[in-house]
């Protein structure tokens, strides 16, 4: 997996939402599995500070400014101190935490993407939390509780952000191309091929091939369910026709030149979002955290507005990304670290600060009923949490498979050949899908191809 | 190579001087006689040994041991007591090498070493033989200067040349458009090898220059002198006289080279990030990691591994076992 | 060795040379073309240590928005925002560097010195197995044992610390054969035996005469593994989770890919590349004298 800075945000099911087959699932953990509570690989909690001791933990985040809201909690709890460290985002750091984890040597607490949880979960990574911190759960909306329980009755993290997907444009320049802010994917397409005739090295973006979660959020808007569980069978339907209706799209858009085909989040990329060279970006309501320091020449310059639609007068949108707050299973204090993961994602001067420095979209109902002043990036934007919270009710629900590393592995590797010759998008969607099932049926799930 | 001997007491017949132990005939130390030595050459080379069990002995063994293991989930996997590891017998091997990303990353690792090698022991070859002829000027400046890239760790230079080939910050694009051009694009399907043999190149043409300067300097130059008074070119000599001199140190480079490059693994795991071109699985070591620790597949990896260093050892064992015979004589 | 050409010198009138005074008036003068061909050689090598030595006097505005060589100011201030980033983590870096490389590398010369000296010196049994055994142990690619390496501590719960980046990096079975070529023709027979027979013990042996003869090609064999050890990156990086454990090129390698990949960033990675080669390269032209790669080509005189 390339090692890029990738920042993903978690998933909110707010309206529409819910249920990750959650009466099967329930069913099936009472019948199948045996109680994750006693679970032979996860050490008993530890002691907790409430004997006093003093006690560091270690917080693998990549939130910007993360530092600046611990700092809060570490002035009012000299008890319980927290260390964060900031090595990579996104899958990078899943994997350095599933490596940590399975050499035994985690941190106690560690940003968790939602679909990474069930890979978590199914190694024993994970603490359950359920008896400090099960109360939450009034906190947060029914879609987002699902995703960090996996509709049983145990509790793996703290929900922390939501993140349907959106799309952010340069007006000024979309007016000087003589482009129409577009509302449906047809017209995005007309608009690539406008500006690549009009000015052929300006972009409306790039195809990033270290973006699998954008990927995934595009087919989920186009109503694509790459993993569903039924009864103890999952199905994998990662080249069903919703997701090759995308990829032939996506394909396409490249081809007509108006869309490059770099990777996200490198210095080049950087400087094209700085100078004019991409005027618009397929992202997500937690781009605010980025484009302070991705391109802060363009503050002010650039509008949120809803994302394209397959239909005319859709409403719809996928999720990329959206975290959690987990604790280890390895954790020595499992009762201090879910107290901290607690107070980080639910207490409104936490939340308030990951708003205003961390740059993201609160899951925690109340946080989330706060939010009225737009980020300062977006100042030319007052509206903008309103459309976020619209944009929310209108993301589409997900369900995450076991291996969801793999999937996103192979992406990287087979797309981004693809993008780099301009080739079929068709092909590397099913070497996906063969990947991930055979992964799965070599570790014996039973699997079925949707 | 026999030794003039000290000794206080004249020799008995058989050639065992009195008062010293019997001991296995002395072999190319000229009949000097070592003794067995007692405890003290097992006491010396003990860390040695320790060390080789535990940091190469102990570990591939493990690693033959996972390789022959694999996870196993039941139900949905998700919840504890769900995930258990069973014997798998050869399935890893099995899947390993029909595994279609390592077999196109082996594909493109030789071709990297067809390009890579020559090339830069060619630049080092000549190099040295400047360095080693006449009349030529900046001598010391060129071989500290052509010397310094082994020094910068290759993450580094990777880093480095990542900048360089980077149209953003590299100085080629406005040097380039002083005549004109225009900065290609490095990574491309077919460049991106180039651009990264680049890398190689750089960071390993000034040690290997040095080894064979070296042996060039050991070289009596009586050789050219009678040479060079047949009239003999500069050129005439390098190629006749001094190339076929240093052929052993041209064959250890070569193949510590191959073997290297063979291993490639710090450069293109740096560029990675930078372009769609180079894959997470791009070169075999690549996919070793790959496997291991993006797909979290330690059993599959292990079993890759495995079959890497078999390869490896097995390949290089032969090629060192003939050119060490020339180091050793009469062994 | 016997040499009978003085390195620099450009005139060397052959002393039967028929021609006259023309011919020898070419011979003294520098042939231009290998000159300038080595002097492109040099450039060639020096282009990206002079880019990063201009870079980092950049900010990081500067950096995209200057020519490439046109230096600035922010030297001090680059450094001063390197040393104060995630509380001073890089000098971690520089120091576990020294640990690992210096510490690996010295380690490393003590068991190649003993080691050698024994294959070279004892005649003892299974000294030829051992040192087919070590022969082998070259060919196994360091950056291939590093997953076996991992997998086994990892069992154990013993990644994560200084010494399982350590240990690894002490056995050097290409140390060892260096040590033993260099016994061999730097350690006289005779000098050894008189030693015996003198009633030296062994070790003192060792100690106090062997190793002093030994000296330049261990020089040479510490600054061999303190290179390998630098490179293998593979190793630190799969055992070390904990930053402040995290080598230079770790550590460079994962401020580069962190987070925002904001450019604030770049500028700190470029001087933390100019700060991690100057160390090296100031040890290269300290020790140069030592470098005996002779012993590595394998011209030794029997």
């Amino acid at each position: 997996m390339k090692l890029t800075p990738t920042r993903r945000r978690s998933t909110r099911q707010h309206g529409r939402a819910v249920v990750i087959a959650g009466a099967a699932l329930a069913a099936l953990v009472a019948v199948g599995c045996s109680s994750s509570g006693s679970s032979s690989s996860a050490p008993s909690a530890g002691a907790s500070s409430a004997s006093g001791q003093k006690v560091t933990l270690s917080f693998w985040t990549w939130v910007p400014n993360m530092n600046k809201v611990v700092a809060i909690w570490n002035k009012a709890h000299p008890d319980i101190q927290v260390q964060v460290q900031t090595q990579a985002s996104g899958d990078p750091e899943l994997t350095k935490l599933l490596t940590a984890a399975k050499a035994g040597n985690p941190p106690d607490l560690a940003q968790v993407e939602y679909q990474a949880l069930p890979t978590l979960v199914s190694n024993n990574y994970l603490a359950n939390i359920a008896q400090y911190a099960g109360s939450l759960k009034s906190d947060f909306p029914a879609g987002n509780w699902n995703q960090v329980t996996l509709g049983t009755s145990d509790v793996y993290a703290i929900p922390q952000d939501a993140a349907p997907m959106a799309l952010f444009y340069r007006p000024d320049l979309f007016k000087k191309y003589g482009l129409t802010v577009p509302a449906t994917w047809a017209q995005f397409a007309a608009d690539a091929a406008k500006l690549h005739a009009e000015a052929p090295g300006v972009y409306l973006g790039t195809f990033s091939a270290v973006d699998p979660g954008e990927f995934a959020g595009l087919t989920q808007q186009a109503g694509a369910q790459w993993w569903s569980a039924s009864g103890t069978s999952w199905t994998v339907g990662i080249d069903d026709a919703a997701s090759q209706k995308v990829a032939s799209y996506w394909q396409g858009l490249i081809a007509s030149g108006g869309m490059n085909n770099q990777p996200q989040w490198t210095a080049a990329w950087d400087k094209g979002m700085n100078d004019g060279t991409y005027i618009a970006w397929v992202s997500d309501v937690w781009a605010p955290s980025d484009f302070p320091t991705t391109a802060p020449a363009g503050a002010g310059k650039w509008q949120m507005a809803e994302l394209p639609q397959w239909t005319a007068g859709g409403n719809v949108v996928g999720n990329w990304g959206g975290s959690s707050t987990a604790v280890m299973a390895a954790s020595k204090h499992q009762q201090a670290a879910a107290q901290f993961a607690a107070w980080l994602n639910t207490d409104p001067t936490a939340t308030a600060a990951l708003v205003s420095d961390g740059g993201i979209y609160p899951a925690d109902s109340a946080a989330e009923a706060a939010l009225s002043a737009p980020p300062s990036y977006f100042a030319n934007q007052p509206n903008f949490w309103n459309l976020a919270k619209q944009y929310a009710t209108a993301a589409a629900n997900v369900t995450w498979g076991p291996d969801v590393n793999v999937a996103y592995n192979e992406f990287q590797t087979v797309f981004g050949s693809a993008a780099s010759s301009k080739g079929s998008f068709l092909g590397p969607l099913t070497a996906v899908q063969s990947a991930v099932v055979s992964d799965m049926k070599k570790s014996g799930f039973t699997v079925s191809a949707g | 190579m026999k030794q003039a001997q000290k000794r206080t007491a004249p020799r008995l017949p058989g050639g065992r001087p009195p008062g010293r132990k019997a001991g296995p005939p002395a072999r190319y130390d000229g009949g000097f006689g070592h003794r067995a030595g007692g405890l003290a050459p097992y006491a010396f080379v003990t860390p040695a040994v320790v060390l080789y069990a535990l940091v190469l002995l102990i570990p591939i063994g493990y690693t033959v041991y996972l390789s022959l293991e694999k996870s196993q989930v039941s139900g949905l996997g998700l919840g504890a007591g769900a995930r258990r590891q069973v014997f798998a017998g050869l399935a890893n091997y099995a899947s390993a090498i029909t595994d279609a990303p390592f077999l196109s990353s082996l594909l493109r690792v030789v071709v990297y070493s067809v390009i890579l090698v020559p090339v830069m022991l060619g630049l080092a070859l000549l190099f040295a033989l400047l360095l080693d002829a006449r009349r030529v000027g900046l001598r010391r400046f060129g071989r500290l200067a052509i010397f310094l890239p082994y020094a910068v760790p290759t993450v580094i230079a990777t880093l480095l040349w990542g900048f360089l080939y980077l149209p953003a910050v590299s100085p080629f694009p406005s040097i380039l458009s002083t005549f004109g051009l225009s900065m290609p694009n490095l990574f491309t399907t077919h460049v991106a090898l180039l651009s990264v043999a680049n890398i190689g190149v750089w960071g390993g043409t000034g040690f290997n220059m040095i080894v064979m300067y070296t042996a060039l300097r050991a070289v009596p130059s009586e050789l050219y002198e009678a040479a060079r008074i047949d009239g003999a070119s500069q050129r005439q000599i390098a190629l006749r006289i001094k190339i076929p001199m240093i052929a052993p140190a041209l064959v250890l480079t070569g193949v510590f080279s191959l073997i290297a490059t063979l291993q490639v693994f710090n450069e293109p795991q740096t560029l990675s990030p930078l372009t769609n071109t180079i894959s997470p699985d791009w070169m075999p070591l690549m996919r070793v990691y790959d496997l291991a620790f993006n797909d979290n597949n330690s059993y599959e990896a292990a079993a890759l591994a495995v079959i890497i260093a078999a390869v490896m050892f097995v390949g290089s064992y032969f090629l060192l076992r003939v050119s060490t015979k020339r180091v050793f004589q009469g062994r | 060795m016997a040499l009978t050409r003085v390195d620099g010198a450009l005139t060397q009138a052959p002393a039967t040379a028929p021609q006259g005074s023309k011919r020898r008036g070419r011979d003294q003068r520098t042939a231009l073309v290998p000159t300038v061909i080595l002097l492109l050689g040099a450039l060639y090598c020096l282009l990206p240590v002079a880019w990063v030595l201009i870079a980092s006097t950049k900010d990081n505005v500067q950096l995209f928005n200057t020519s490439t060589f046109e230096p600035n100011g922010s030297l001090w201030s680059n450094i001063r925002d390197l040393s104060s980033y995630g509380g001073g983590v890089f000098w971690h870096w520089m120091l576990n560097t020294a640990l690992y490389a210096g510490g690996g590398a010295l380690l490393s010369v003590a068991v190649s010195a003993l080691t050698g000296y024994a294959l070279a010196k004892f005649e003892f049994r299974g000294r030829s197995t051992l040192f087919n055994l070590l022969l082998a142990g070259v060919l196994v690619p360091p950056v291939v044992l590093a997953l076996p390496q991992y997998l086994l501590l990892a069992k154990f719960g013993l990644t994560n610390t200084y010494w399982s980046v350590l240990l690894p990096s002490v056995l050097s079975p290409y140390g060892i054969y260096l040590a033993r070529i260099y016994a061999m023709s730097a350690v006289p027979d005779e000098v050894i035996e008189s030693a015996r027979v003198d009633g030296c013990p062994e070790g003192t042996l060792f100690a106090r005469i062997a190793v002093p003869m030994m000296t330049p090609g261990l020089v040479t064999v510490f600054l061999f593994q303190f290179v390998a050890v630098w490179n293998n990156f593979l190793l630190p990086f799969i055992m070390l989770s904990d930053e402040n454990k995290f080598p230079l090129t770790v550590g460079l390698y994962t401020l580069l890919n962190r987070g925002a990949s904001a450019p604030a960033l770049y500028s700190l990675v470029v001087t933390g590349s100019l700060l991690s080669i100057v160390p090296l390269v100031i040890l290269f032209l300290a020790l140069q004298r030592y470098w005996r790669t002779d012993i590595a080509s394998g011209a030794v005189k029997q």
